[in-house]
């Protein structure tokens, strides 16, 4: 059976019938019957000379590289990349740390400062207090009139002869 | 793993030889319809191509339609650049060829007749005997596809030969 017999390629009978139709639709006839004549030998050198050179370039061919090559090739980088992760990794840690800290002396002055101006308020309004007190006393005393400056006096003030000083004196003979 | 020197895609190396004294004037063919210029190389490319993988091919000969298709195009590509005369570039299923010779004139222009789309699939279902399954592997299309193609082209066909009307069912 020759290589291109179409029952080697299990044909369907519908196909055939088709093809068959077909030919006669075209004016084919029927297919002659293909004679068993020796290849000739150009046809088998040519033949050859392809095998062979096909064989040649699957010699030469430039193989992919495998997996394990690519994995070799990539191992640098990925150990580049595993330390460039982890000092990644530790840097974030120390982020979050120092994160935590200033979030806790934030939250540490925020409540000193509640602290300090909870007692503000509390001062400023024993202050007012105070003052509001003071006023009410000041108007429950009798009104007075404006002080002023009294100088208790022992003798009374009169001028004596000797109290007075000669300051200019007659030209003496 | 690798495969035997001996082991081709075809089974042993005589089926190979057989192979190759069938299948090459036919790919040479199949390329010049593309427009191709240097359709030998095209073909024995293909053939260097599909030995070269190292995976196995479940179809072999839709393998080597195909590159031969892809590569004709491509070929054919940098001359949409420089003004090309549609008369130039033959159709697929129109250019010249070896199976011309085979095909009388009315075969021809009843191909002709049909749309380029139709023509492809029924080019290498009737004249290269090809499966479904390999025009499908070929053109890159679901196998219902190629089959509403043909049957397409079919009803074409019957509307040519009996151009005064009539009912055709596809089927």
């Amino acid at each position: 059976m020759s290589w291109s017999d179409p029952a080697r390629r299990f044909e369907p009978a519908e196909d055939v019938q088709l093809r068959a139709e077909l030919r006669d639709l075209l004016g084919l006839g029927e297919p002659q019957p293909r004679a068993l004549a020796p290849v000739p030998a150009e046809l088998t050198q040519l033949a050859e000379d392809l095998r062979r050179e096909a064989l040649r370039r699957r010699r030469t061919e430039r193989h992919r590289p495998s997996w394990g090559l690519v994995a070799a090739a990539a191992l640098p980088l990925l150990a580049a990349l595993a330390g460039l992760g982890g000092w990644g990794i530790q840097q974030k840690h120390r982020a979050d740390a120092m994160a935590g800290q200033v979030q806790q002396r934030e939250s540490e002055l925020a409540s000193m400062a509640a602290t300090h101006a909870t007692e503000l308020a509390r001062e400023r309004k024993a202050r007012e207090d105070a003052q509001q007190q003071l006023e009410l006393v000041a108007r429950a005393l009798p009104h007075k009139s404006l002080p002023y400056l009294v100088i208790p006096v022992d003798k009374p003030v009169r001028l004596q002869g000797e109290d007075y000083q000669r300051v200019k004196e007659t030209p003496r003979q | 793993m690798e495969e035997h020197p001996q082991e081709t895609p075809f089974g042993d190396m005589e089926a190979f030889h057989s192979a190759f004294a069938e299948l090459y004037p036919r790919l040479v063919s199949y390329a010049r319809r593309y427009g191709a210029t240097f359709a030998e190389d095209i073909a024995q490319e293909a053939f260097v191509i599909l030995m070269q993988r190292e995976a196995r091919v479940e179809h072999p000969t839709a393998f080597l339609y195909g590159t031969v298709r892809t590569l004709a195009l491509t070929e054919r590509r940098p001359m949409k650049n420089q003004n090309l005369s549609l008369e130039v570039v033959s159709e697929p299923g129109l250019g010249g060829g070896a199976d011309d010779q085979v095909l009388n004139q009315e075969v021809r222009e009843r191909m002709r007749m049909l749309s380029p789309t139709f023509r492809e699939a029924l080019w290498l279902f009737v004249v290269e005997g090809l499966a479904i399954r390999e025009i499908a592997d070929i053109l890159g299309i679901p196998e219902a596809t190629v089959k509403t193609r043909i049957h397409r082209a079919k009803a074409q066909l019957r509307d040519q030969l009996n151009p005064s009307g009539g009912v055709h069912v596809l089927v």
